[in-house]
């Protein structure tokens, strides 16, 4: 039931008649009888013990599954969306108390703006943490609101707290309204939580929590994705957050903003399944109810700490994904017992370069102005007091496949991570096509015509490979991210691309999966979805074997032949002699020699510094 | 990502599988009211958390009630139960707790819970269920700005009132033993700073000079830097707002930076007897001044058999205020009950307590329409390490002393 | 100006304890990359074993931190072999989870052992001071600093002058590395755990005398100690002494001219800022972000 293999699902009609006896059906059978309980019940009975119990549930199921958008798609583990429970509260307390005469609930949907508004403030805020420091901020998020909630008296009333109007309706049917309320509450926030999965948007979100640096390269709106991520998470929580300070008729900044809270809609979040749509609906749920078991039979206070504190360490260490995530690896392997795994089929042997057409603009050679495509001018960087990068300047030209060797810790690698932003320079200058872009983000040089793979690949591991090469965007525009995830063309794009690179065969396995050699071709498969102008190669030929790399060198070839330009970072000497010209040589981070491939292996400061004596006579015994 | 192997995360979801399954069967409904057998009295209580020390005293006030109440015959001729929840200082909890007594455990009636921040969520379920609540603590004044029907509170005034009568004898001082100038830090607190407030306003109107006003969050731990300020500031008279931590915290900065006024009125934290002596060490203990609502040694009716009982099942004389504001909301509930003569009519009985006066081991009390007692508060001092009550005249155990003397006569 | 000054003093004195128990923090995070939400459990936990120590057997609170300091280091060697050391390779955010579910096990605990009321250790000099030129020195933040000046300076010759120092900075930089020439990196790992949890332990004995506490206390002080090691630089020794000293000044001077309802926002403001302007802290260096991934 994630995301992941749901688009694949979608995306896989081949697999033959689907059975409703398949999880995915019994899942939203089960879904369906919970939700018909679920609304039937307050009529059933007017226990308003238990009432109270979905009440609270359902408010933290809006709250968790609010937070799985920022912390199950995207990754972004928030120990602040308390807050946002707090701030839709506040919202309508404040809103409430000074005008008596309107019904309370034309506040609820102000919270909700509130709760985004303040969102968007935090997003443009925290963009630029990652990892534990977005914990922390978000903690420090959490307590700064708090303070300000003591501190603004006028507004907030203090620690005095606001009190809020009874309700005004019959006694009989007391907790109806705010029972249904939070229903239909929490009906929109699921419904959202499923749009976001099957669209651009929820792809790029997955997309950076499996690898952010990596996604901005494929041309993945970093800011621009993770801020709308984290407003939408926010909107039902205020929303849901306004009707319960109505419930609780009375809301103080310690109850409010309390740890605690944040705590229970992250243990809902872990316990239930990350980057589900019923995970966090079942934690939540599930959490309340031992919090109240806790709570009225094993004595409360310290029972909960032990409780949640206890229940927090065991997930971590043995449920990280979570309750449904397991259940399904379990029916899948299950389902898959017996049957073999693809990742040890053979590679395919490739398709051609005509069948990809629509989707990688091809040139003829000879119209290609003869300037540098690529260019970079006095580029430095230094990490601490390494001066990894000193000053290099070197172009490539239009059409070429130019080499960049030296030798180790001569700052190729690095030069390449200044090229596409993965690292940002100290100083220098990046052309790209005429146009200067070293003062662009990653995504907007993926967006003009720049494609890089990495030394050690780094594909999505969750994802599945089709979604590895669809997950590349060609450009941006915020209505862009609405689209359906995969859409026709694009599906048929990618697997044009990967029959051309000869994966088309384990388009629906995970990533992880595959084998080191595999993960390089689809990772080239992936850049190819950008059509970049210019590809940089880092390493291609590294750690895969002989006919592979064969393969390489032809598939280079072959795009080049088509106007591609490469860059090729590589340390086996025969292929980027085989390949490249011109070869630009680095040594302590800068250009010391450029030339063709006779020019270099002749070149007495080259050979000196890197390719050492033996090197011509090896290289003489391997070309005939 | 996967850096557990599934086997374990299979195992361990079949194991919270179970788990929940076993927790859902043996976590169905336990007590239960039946007319014919005892009266059960609902209460949910900080016994944990934040406010667990005044939670915790409230319990043996409570439990001390129930056991005389039975040991006397009962309430009505029946034996009374009490179903006492433990809300740990949350307040999502304490709406819980109170739903569930009401519908779950079905009690007879309520009893209130400690804080005002409590209070207030605790009492709206009550009042939409409509069932009386009596409270022993909760003296915010906004509690009782919200037409409430049901809801009466224990003590003898509302928070903003309980240093008043202090605060007129300071302002009626001959000219030569008035302090001059006076310091208000006080915690940012519901209950803390309305009272600290309200001896304000009536000292400066006597023309006291205000030097010095700070309030502090919840959260500080540190009160060098206002214990520095005052000290600059150079006040004769410190009114301190205080919980019972920040109490001893204040305290022992001003003894640090032998900082003492000739007089020291400070909230709560002086009235948690032994505990607040260990606090900040007896022989500092010496003058400081305090309101309070209950006194050991008063002479109000049933006080005597209620300390004797007291010390009966805790093992001292000692009893902390909470404990006996709480006996007295009891006693209060009881008395409605006994004059309706029927636990089912609640609104006759919250009717009978607005028109009538109640003795209570904290003295006659009487409210206003919303809830709101109508009386005075009692002044304490701690003289030769002893409480005693030294305001008003007629209630007091001891002469006051003017002046705080720390370190001196302990 | 004797205002000014005095507020000063106590700045800095509080300083040095903060940078007690940050100096634990930045450690672990320097070599682990385990951002410790429970470091101010035990900090906590070790005011109630001194406290105990204190009142049952009437020990000096500052000699009982030879007692309370292996305890609670113990713990800490515990608690890495049987928590931190299974998710070692998790994603960061993982552990920051399951040290807050720590914290929350070590709060329930305290409060079941010793209750959730407030206690407070005082020692026969915990009320007085030394006072010279119209200034004041609290004697029990006197000897706490100068015990937390010992401490430090016992941990950083621990951490640059023994062969189990340069095994710690070998297994920081370049765990594999270490492995190659002999370092058990697990096993020192659970040192720097143990050690810096001990750090915590030795600050939790001297700010049980300095400040009440309760079970709950430590939320203030993980607030706290993460402000400070964000400021001074994550995973920098120097930088957590630094940010300590710095805090400490900035929380008394709020507190003393701003208000001290905004002192507690302190904290929260600087994690804010920091992390915003200049993410690597003071003293800290940017990270590669290539070397860290590979």
């Amino acid at each position: 039931m994630t995301a992941t293999t749901d688009t694949a699902e979608q995306s896989a009609p081949t697999e033959g008649k689907r059975s409703f006896l398949e999880p995915i059906w019994i899942g939203r059978a089960i879904a369906l009888v919970a939700g018909v309980l679920l609304l039937a019940y307050p009529v059933l009975s007017d226990d308003i013990y238990y009432q109270n119990m979905i009440i609270l549930s359902l408010i933290f199921a809006v709250g968790t599954s609010g937070l799985n958008i920022i912390s199950g798609f995207a990754g972004y583990i928030s120990l602040g969306q308390g807050a946002f429970l707090g701030l839709g509260g506040y919202t309508v307390g404040v809103l409430a108390a000074r005008n008596e005469d309107v019904t309370v609930w034309w506040w609820i949907p102000a919270a909700g703006v509130v709760a985004g508004l303040v969102a968007l403030v935090l997003g443009f805020v925290s963009l630029r943490s990652r990892g534990p420091a977005f914990v922390i901020i978000t903690v420090a998020f959490l307590f700064l609101v708090q303070v300000i909630a003591v501190n603004w008296v006028s507004l907030t009333n203090g620690t005095a707290g606001l009190t809020l109007p009874l309700p005004t309706w019959d006694r009989d049917i007391m907790n109806w309204p705010f029972y249904y309320v939070l229903c239909a509450i929490l009906g929109a926030q699921l419904l959202m939580t499923w749009w976001i999965r099957r669209t651009k948007l929820g792809m790029g979100l997955i997309a950076i929590r499996e690898d952010e640096t990596k996604a901005a390269t494929i041309g993945i709106n970093l800011p621009v994705q993770k801020i709308t991520a984290f407003v939408m998470s926010t909107f039902f929580v205020g929303m849901a957050g306004g009707v319960y300070g109505y419930y609780l008729t009375f809301i103080d900044p310690r109850g409010m903003f309390s740890i605690l809270l944040s705590v229970q809609l992250v243990l809902s979040l872990l316990i239930g399944g990350k980057a589900t749509l019923w995970g966090p609906v079942i934690g939540a749920f599930l959490i309340e109810y031992l919090n109240e078991y806790a709570n009225n039979d094993l004595g409360g206070g310290n029972v909960r700490l032990f409780l949640f504190g206890g229940l927090l360490v065991v997930v971590v260490i043995f449920l990280p994904k979570g309750i449904l995530p397991a259940i399904e690896s379990l029916l899948m392997r299950r389902r898959t017992a017996g049957k073999a795994g693809l990742v040890g089929a053979r590679i395919g042997s490739g398709g051609s370069l005509a069948s990809i057409t629509d989707r990688v603009q091809l040139v003829d050679r000879s119209q290609i102005p003869d300037r540098p495509l690529l260019e970079v001018k006095d580029l430095r960087k230094a990490f601490g007091g390494v001066q990894a990068v000193d000053g290099a300047s070197f172009a490539v030209p239009e059409g070429s496949i130019t080499g960049l060797i030296g030798p180790n810790g001569s700052g190729k690698t690095t030069i390449f991570n200044l090229i596409d932003n993965t690292i940002a320079a100290d100083s220098g200058e990046i052309w790209l096509a005429g146009e200067r872009i070293d003062r662009l983000p990653s995504w907007s040089r993926a967006h003009r015509g720049l494609g890089r793979t990495f030394q050690l690949t780094r594909l999505f591991g969750e994802m599945t490979v089709l979604e590895n090469v669809v997950a590349a965007q060609r450009s941006f525009s915020v209505a862009g991210l609405g689209k359906v995830a995969v859409s026709g063309a694009e599906g048929r794009a990618a697997e044009e691309l990967l029959e051309y690179v000869g994966m088309r065969a384990f388009r629906d396995q995970k990533a992880h999966a595959l084998s080191y050699g595999q993960q390089k071709l689809v990772e080239l498969a992936q850049i190819l979805m950008l059509d970049p102008k210019v590809i940089l190669l880092d390493e291609p030929a590294g750690g895969i074997n002989p006919v592979l790399i064969d393969r390489m060198s032809e598939m280079i070839r072959e795009l080049n032949s088509y106007g591609k330009t490469f860059l090729i970072v590589e340390h086996n000497m025969p292929f980027i002699l085989g390949l490249c010209d011109p070869i630009h040589v680095l040594a302590r981070g800068k250009r010391m020699a450029t030339g063709d491939a006779h020019e270099i292996q002749n070149d007495p400061a080259v050979i000196d510094a890197y390719l050492g004596d033996d090197f011509q006579l090896e290289e003489k015994a391997g070309t005939p | 990502m996967s850096y557990v192997s599934i086997r374990r995360g299979v195992l361990a979801t079949t194991t919270a599988g179970v788990l929940a399954v076993a927790l859902a069967a043996c976590g169905g409904d336990s007590g239960g009211g039946d007319s014919d057998g005892a009266i059960v009295i609902g209460s949910s209580l900080p016994l944990t958390g934040e406010f667990s020390q005044p939670g915790t005293a409230a319990e043996q006030g409570y439990q001390v009630w129930k056991e005389m109440v039975n040991a006397d015959g009962g309430l009505l001729d029946r034996d009374v139960e009490l179903k006492i929840k433990d809300d740990a200082s949350n307040q999502n909890t304490i709406v819980s707790d109170y739903n569930a007594l009401i519908a779950q455990d079905k009690v007879d009636l309520l009893l209130g819970t400690f804080s005002s921040l409590l209070n207030l969520p605790a009492s709206a379920v009550a009042e939409k269920n409509q069932m009386l609540y009596v409270e022993p603590a909760g003296g915010s004044p906004d509690m009782f700005s919200r037409d409430f029907k049901y809801l009466f509170f224990a003590q003898q005034s509302t928070s903003d009132k309980q240093g008043k009568v202090f605060a007129e004898y300071v302002a009626a001082l001959p000219e030569a033993e008035r302090p001059k100038t006076a310091a208000y830090p006080t915690l940012d607190d519901p209950f803390a700073a309305p009272n600290v407030a309200g001896i304000q306003k009536i000292l400066e109107e006597a023309g006291i000079e205000t030097v010095y006003e700070e309030t502090y969050a919840i959260d500080t731990k540190n009160f060098d830097t206002i214990v520095n300020a005052m000290k600059s500031a150079d006040p004769d008279l410190v009114v301190h707002g205080a919980q019972f931590e920040d109490g001893i915290g204040l305290t022992r900065s001003m003894l640090k930076a032998d900082f003492t006024p000739e007089m020291f009125y400070e909230t709560n934290a002086p009235s948690f007897g032994q505990q607040y002596v260990e606090g900040i060490g007896a022989e500092n203990t010496e003058g400081v001044l305090y309101a309070v609502s209950h006194s050991p040694d008063a002479d109000t009716t049933g006080n005597a058999e209620f300390v004797a009982k007291y010390e009966e099942m805790y093992g001292t004389a000692e009893v902390p205020e909470d404990a006996a504001d709480a006996y007295a909301a009891a006693q209060v509930l009881q008395a409605a009950v006994e004059a309706v003569g029927d636990i089912e009519d609640q609104e006759a009985m919250a009717d009978w307590l607005r028109e009538n006066e109640v003795d209570t081991i904290l003295g006659p009390l009487s409210w206003n329409d919303d809830g709101s007692p109508t009386g005075d508060f009692l002044i304490g001092q701690w003289q030769d390490g002893k409480a005693q009550i030294v305001l008003p005249p007629d209630a007091s155990t001891a002469e006051i002393k003017p002046g705080w003397t720390p370190g001196g006569a302990g | 100006m004797t205002e000014f000054l005095q507020n000063l003093l106590l700045g800095i004195l509080l300083g040095g304890v903060y940078a007690l128990a940050a100096g634990g923090l930045t450690l672990i995070f320097g070599v682990m990359r385990v951002i410790n939400i429970a470091h101010g459990a035990f900090l906590v936990l070790a005011s109630f074993i001194t406290y105990t120590l204190w009142d049952v057997l009437g020990i000096d609170p500052l000699l009982a931190i030879l007692i309370t300091t292996p305890v609670i280091g113990a713990l800490g060697w515990v608690t890495y072999k049987v928590l931190v050391a299974p998710i070692r390779t998790a994603p960061m955010a993982s552990t920051v989870l399951l040290t807050f579910g720590l914290a929350l096990v070590v709060e329930g605990a305290m409060g079941e052992i010793w209750g959730n009321n407030s206690t407070a250790i005082r020692p026969s000099y915990g009320d007085e001071s030394f006072a010279f030129a119209g200034l004041y020195l609290p004697k029990a933040q006197l000897y706490g600093g100068l015990v937390a000046v010992l401490v430090l300076v016992a941990l950083w010759a621990i951490l640059t002058k023994t062969w189990l120092g340069r095994a710690i900075r070998a297994a920081a930089i370049n765990p594999s590395s270490a492995e190659l020439v002999g370092i058990k990196v697990t096993s020192v790992a659970a040192l720097v755990f143990a050690l810096g949890i001990a750090a915590a332990g030795a600050g939790g004995a001297i700010t049980g005398i300095l400040y009440p506490f309760v079970p709950g206390s430590h939320y203030q002080w993980i607030a706290r100690l993460l402000a400070i090691v964000v400021l001074g630089g994550m995973g920098s020794l120097n930088g957590a002494v630094l940010g300590a000293l710095l805090f400490g000044v900035a929380e008394t001077m709020t507190s003393a001219y701003v208000s001290p309802s905004w002192a507690t926002a302190v904290p929260y403001a600087i994690v804010f800022a920091v992390l915003l302007v200049r993410p690597q802290g003071l003293l800290g260096t940017r990270m590669r972000e290539d070397a860290v991934m590979a």
